[in-house]
């Protein structure tokens, strides 16, 4: 039992290391911000000169909305450490192949014989049942209003909507579903980096900080409590169709857009969760 | 005094709907342009390729494809390209960005678009969409800026994901272990060759 403890609180002071390296991986970038700013104004310089020698030139009439533009975007761009890469590629590819041999005939099977109203009934229910996760992180990040909406709309659902399959809220304004939180938002909230990009087998794309907070989430998902863990796990494998089932095309296209699918999921898995933290 | 009061006030709405004017008139112009591809997407006598051509003729003169192409390098890269360089790019660039756009809108549009109310920040309007199907509802954000008297797309987000954004970091990855000629073959490939 002893020994027990001892190894949670090596993984906690790990955890702890992590996130600071992660900080300190964010401060390095942004020192880092200075030779790259020089490096901009080189460029800036060359623009406006090219712009003197050639005044018809018609891509350099707009500098100054360049500048303006290129603001926004490199404001946006959320830099994160991806040490692991070749980890991360390795399961994306596995990620890949399991999505389009296993989870997409599947989905697709399971769509085709499985009425609407269930898929749906099923997708309110699994989303009923998991309210646990988003009430506590509503209220670790001190969101009251979205706290209250989630109890009641469990309350309306669980019961009007009989154990979750209807969801009758959504049918009132106020009762209008908050944005889903979860730890690793919390953690972002609390100015918590995402110390590095991490990509799961069967589970996808992650970081650092949202593998940890998925893994406390855990706790707080009745699922998890279902034994045996075969049948937990099935649960599981079964939400995760039926939520396929209405996304099919979703990942195609994505891949289809992209000229590097690795970097292009890991931008979007960035981009959502940035934006994810700050609403 | 009355009649200055009256003055006033109709001087006061009439600077009111100017200021309104350009966002309303963009917001009419896209919704023009959506609905219009939607209805081509839903025609029924005619096959996907003629399909695909008539709504890229529908929206693309809604795009600033030119804008889009340096913004997706950015400072960082632009300036260094040869004009052939950047000829070549923004073609493919601007291909790749119809199909991708025409993507999501047979993916996503199954039933309506709803247009929320826009923004204007400044020299940009931001038009939010929302496509909704049986199942889904998927947001789509149209970012507009200026040039020479019409308002034209330069970013668009789905689901609070920008493409351009997008783009920018995998160009930026490409770029940074490759040259631009590396690019420019990955842009002409229409499929990802499969063990990349």
């Amino acid at each position: 039992m002893r020994k027990r403890q001892w190894t949670y609180l090596l993984l906690f002071f790990l955890f702890l290391f992590f996130l600071s390296t992660g900080c300190a991986h964010r401060r390095a970038a942004s020192s880092q911000a200075v030779p790259e700013n020089m490096d901009r104004d080189q460029n800036r310089q060359m623009t406006t000169a090219e712009a003197e020698q050639i005044p018809s030139d018609p891509d350099m009439e707009d500098n100054d909305d360049e500048g303006f533009f290129e603001d926004e975007f490199e404001e946006e761009a959320i830099k994160v450490a991806d040490p692991l890469s070749p980890w991360n590629r390795a399961m994306f590819h596995f990620n890949d192949k399991l999505y389009f041999w296993a989870l997409k005939p599947l989905a697709r099977g399971y769509k085709a014989i499985t009425p609407n109203f269930i898929r749906t009934g099923v997708k309110n229910f699994f989303r009923n049942i998991t309210t646990p996760i988003r009430l506590v992180n509503c209220i670790l990040q001190a969101k009251g209003n979205a706290a209250a909406v989630e109890f009641s709309r469990f309350v309306v659902n669980t019961t009007i909507g009989v154990l979750g399959f209807g969801s009758p809220a959504d049918k009132y304004p106020k009762l209008a579903s908050p944005d889903a939180e979860d730890l690793g938002q919390t953690f972002g909230n609390y100015g918590l980096g995402n110390g590095f990009y991490l990509v799961w087998p069967i589970l996808g794309p992650s970081t650092l900080r949202d593998s940890i907070g998925r893994a406390g989430d855990f706790f707080l998902d009745p699922v998890s409590y279902v034994s045996p863990a075969e049948a937990s796990i099935g649960i599981r494998a079964f939400d995760t169709v039926n939520n396929t089932s209405f996304r099919i095309g979703d990942y195609e296209s994505l891949k289809k857009s992209a000229i590097d699918p690795y970097t292009a999921l890991r931008d979007v898995y960035l981009q959502v969760r940035e934006k994810k933290i700050k609403e | 005094m009355k009649r200055l009061l009256y003055s006033v006030f109709i001087f006061l709405v009439m600077t009111q709907t100017v200021g309104a004017d350009e966002t309303d008139v963009t917001k009419q112009l896209l919704r023009n342009k959506v609905e219009a591809a939607i209805s081509v997407l839903q025609k029924e006598d005619i096959d996907q390729q003629e399909k695909n051509k008539q709504i890229i003729e529908i929206v693309t003169p809604l795009f600033d494809f030119q804008l889009m192409a340096k913004l997706s390098l950015g400072r960082k890269y632009w300036p260094g390209l040869t004009q052939e360089e950047r000829q070549r790019f923004t073609e493919l660039f601007t291909r790749r960005l119809q199909e991708s756009y025409l993507d999501k809108l047979r993916l996503y549009t199954d039933e309506k678009v709803v247009f929320k109310t826009s923004v204007k920040e400044k020299r940009k309007i931001k038009i939010p969409t929302e496509l909704i199907s049986k199942n889904n509802t998927i947001s789509m954000l149209y970012k507009f800026h200026e040039l020479t008297n019409s308002w034209l797309i330069y970013d668009i987000e789905v689901q609070g994901v920008s493409i351009i954004s997008t783009y920018r970091s995998q160009f930026d990855h490409i770029l940074s272990n490759g040259t631009i000629d590396d690019l420019l073959i990955k842009l002409e490939q229409p499929e990802q060759p499969k063990n990349k």
